[in-house]
C-alpha cells in the first residue's frame, strides 16, 4: 500500500509508535528496519552506529544510533531481543541504504526475540498496519521521499 | 494556559553545559514539564558531534596545550569551539508537543531566536532547514536529537564567537585549509557584537528570548526547579562524558569537509598523478567555487599559470565539463607545460574536493 508516497508493505509487522518494521523468519529470528515514514522524517543518513551481535537489548532501548543531517536518535527495539547480525558492512559501503530501500537492502539488524509472547500485542500487520499508518501520515502531514543516488 | 518550565542555570562548568540538557532528557518521565534550559559555559571547550571520530576531527595537541577539554554530545553535526560568548538555548520537550516534521520543528525553535535578534535591531532570518542568517552570514546553528524519551532541540544566542580559536581546534589536512576555514568563518559567520558594535546585556537578551518563546509556543514560560533526579542523572553523565571510552569511540569516516553554514563549505582533496601530488582547497558557495587554492609538488610552466587556473574556475559550478573547458582554455592560451600532469588531472582533483561535501 502506498499512501502519500509512503510504502507500507502489508506482509510485514510494525511497531507503529517506534516506527520500526519487523519480518519474522522461519528460524525464529526477526529482521528489523526503519519504515518509509521513519527514513523520510530523518532525512539522509550520515552515520549509523550498531550495537554488537550478542548484545541483549531491552524493549524500547537502542539497537543502533542513527544520525542524519538534521537529527540523531535511537533505532529502538520493538521487543526485548538479542542482536544476531547487523547490516553494518552494507551501510559502510552505502550509508544511504535505508533512504533508498528501507524494506530491502536497508534492513538494520537481525535479532532473536527473547520474550515475544508478552511483548507482541502492540505489533500490527496487514490492513490494520495500513490503517494505523494512514492515520499517522494524515495527522502528521507526512510525505515520503526516497533517495535515488 | 499551558506552561513550560524555564531552567536558567546561568554559568556552569564546560562539562555541565553539555550534561545538563542530556540529564533533563534522560530523567524525563511522563510528568516532567517541557523545559527550556538556558546555560553558558564558564570557560572555553570543544564539543564534538555524536558520531565523530575525535582523533580525526580535533587537534588534540592544541587542545591539551591550551587546556581546552573536549566533550562528545549526543547531538549530531561537527566539532565546535564554545565559550562564554554564547548562551545555549536548549529545548527538552515531550515528543508529541513538538511538530513531527523536522522542518517544522526547526522553524518553531528558530522563531524566538530570530525574533530576539530582530528586537535588538539585527536583521536576522531563518535560513531553512536549521540556520539563522544575517545578510548571508550565519549567527548560530541548531541541532535536534531524541535523547531518552525526550525530543531535544539545541542552539544558542550568539553574543561573541572566537573564530580564530575555532579554526585552530580542528584537525585539518593542511594549514592552507585552516586558513581557508578561518577566512570563511570571518566572511560567513557573525555575532551580536559584530552586528551591533557592542555586546548587549545578557539578562535583557534572555528576557527578550523568553518572551518570544512564549509567543511562538503559545505558553507561559515559568521559572522552575532543577530536580534531584536531574542532578543525579547529570552526575552519572559527567562520568560518562569524561570517560575515555565515550570520548574516543570510533566514529564515521568522512572526507575533509568543514561546513561553515547551510550554503558554504570548505573542502579539500589530494590527487596523486605521475607528475606529483595535486592538493586542492576550495570554498563552495551554493554549489559554485567561491574560492580555491591549487598547490602541490608538480611543475607547471609558466609558474603563474596555477594562479590563472585558480582564477579561471572561480565562480564556476563545480562540474567536470565546465571545469575542463575552462582549464583547457588556460592551457591553450598560456601554452602551459606540466610534465606528468594534465588539465584533466587538475579537474579530477577539484571534483574530488568539491564532491566530498555531498557525501
Amino acid at each position: 500500500m502506498i499512501y502519500y508516497g509512503c510504502d507500507i508493505p502489508e506482509h510485514l509487522y510494525y511497531d507503529v509508535e517506534r516506527d520500526v518494521w519487523i519480518r519474522f523468519e522461519e528460524d525464529g529470528t526477526a529482521v528489523l528496519g526503519m519504515t518509509d515514514p521513519a527514513q523520510t522524517r530523518c532525512g539522509k543518513l550520515v552515520a549509523v552506529r550498531f550495537k554488537r551481535p550478542g548484545k541483549v537489548v531491552r524493549q524500547g532501548r537502542a539497537l543502533a544510533t542513527i544520525e542524519s543531517g538534521k537529527w540523531v536518535g535511537p533505532f529502538p527495539a520493538p521487543f526485548t531481543c538479542e542482536i544476531v547480525e547487523t547490516n553494518e558492512a552494507a551501510f559502510t559501503r552505502d550509508i544511504l541504504l535505508a533512504n533508498k530501500d528501507p524494506y530491502g537492502e536497508g534492513w538494520l539488524v537481525r535479532v532473536r526475540p527473547l520474550q515475544l509472547e508478552s511483548e507482541r500485542d502492540h505489533l500490527v500487520t496487514g490492513e490494520e498496519a495500513v490503517q494505523r499508518y494512514m492515520a499517522r501520515i494524515e495527522a502528521n502531514n507526512i510525505r515520503c521521499f526516497r533517495c535515488v543516488e | 494556559m499551558k506552561t513550560v518550565r524555564l531552567l536558567d542555570l546561568g554559568e556552569v562548568s564546560p562539562l555541565r553545559s553539555q550534561t545538563v540538557f542530556h540529564a533533563v532528557a534522560y530523567a524525563m518521565t511522563p510528568d516532567t514539564p517541557d523545559t527550556i534550559l538556558l546555560v553558558s559555559p564558564s570557560a572555553p571547550y570543544v564539543c564534538i558531534g555524536y558520531h565523530q571520530d575525535l582523533e580525526r576531527e580535533v587537534d588534540l595537541a592544541y587542545c591539551r596545550e591550551h587546556n581546552l577539554p573536549v566533550y562528545r554530545r549526543e547531538v549530531g553535526g561537527g566539532a565546535v569551539y564554545l565559550d562564554n560568548g554564547q548562551v545555549f538555548t536548549q529545548w527538552i520537550f515531550h515528543r508529541d508537543r513538538l511538530p513531527a516534521s523536522l522542518e517544522e520543528r526547526f522553524a518553531l525553535y528558530i522563531r524566538p531566536l530570530v525574533a530576539t535578534y530582530r528586537a535588538l535591531g539585527i536583521d536576522a532570518y531563518h535560513r531553512p532547514i536549521n540556520d539563522i542568517h544575517v545578510r548571508g552570514k550565519k549567527i548560530g546553528g541548531t541541532g535536534a536529537a531524541q535523547i531518552g524519551m525526550a525530543e531535544v532541540v539545541v542552539g544558542s544566542l550568539m553574543f561573541t564567537f572566537d573564530k580564530r580559536t575555532m579554526a585552530q581546534v580542528l584537525k585539518v589536512p593542511s594549514e592552507k585549509m585552516r586558513d581557508k576555514i578561518y577566512q570563511s568563518l570571518e566572511q560567513y559567520m557573525t555575532t551580536m557584537e559584530e552586528q551591533l558594535g557592542y555586546v548587549p546585556d545578557r539578562e535583557e537578551v534572555k528576557a527578550l528570548y523568553i518572551r518570544h518563546c512564549e509567543e511562538a509556543l503559545g505558553v507561559r514560560v515559568v521559572p522552575g526547579e532543577w530536580t534531584e533526579a536531574e542532578e543525579a542523572m547529570a552526575r552519572e553523565l559527567d562520568d560518562r562524558f569524561t570517560s575515555e571510552e565515550w570520548l574516543f569511540q570510533k566514529g564515521r569516516l568522512r572526507p575533509p569537509v568543514v561546513k561553515i553554514h547551510e550554503d558554504v563549505y570548505v573542502v579539500e582533496a589530494a590527487h596523486k598523478v605521475p607528475g606529483g601530488l595535486i592538493r586542492v582547497v576550495a570554498r563552495l558557495r551554493e554549489g559554485h567555487i567561491d574560492d580555491i587554492s591549487i598547490s602541490g609538488d608538480f611543475t607547471v610552466l609558466p609558474a603563474f599559470a596555477v594562479a590563472a587556473m585558480e582564477q579561471a574556475v572561480r565562480g564556476l559550478r563545480a562540474t567536470q565539463e565546465a571545469l575542463l573547458t575552462r582549464l583547457r582554455d588556460v592551457y591553450r592560451s598560456m601554452n602551459v607545460q606540466s610534465p606528468g600532469v594534465t588539465a584533466e588531472d587538475f579537474v579530477t582533483a577539484i571534483v574530488m574536493a568539491t564532491s566530498s561535501h555531498s557525501q
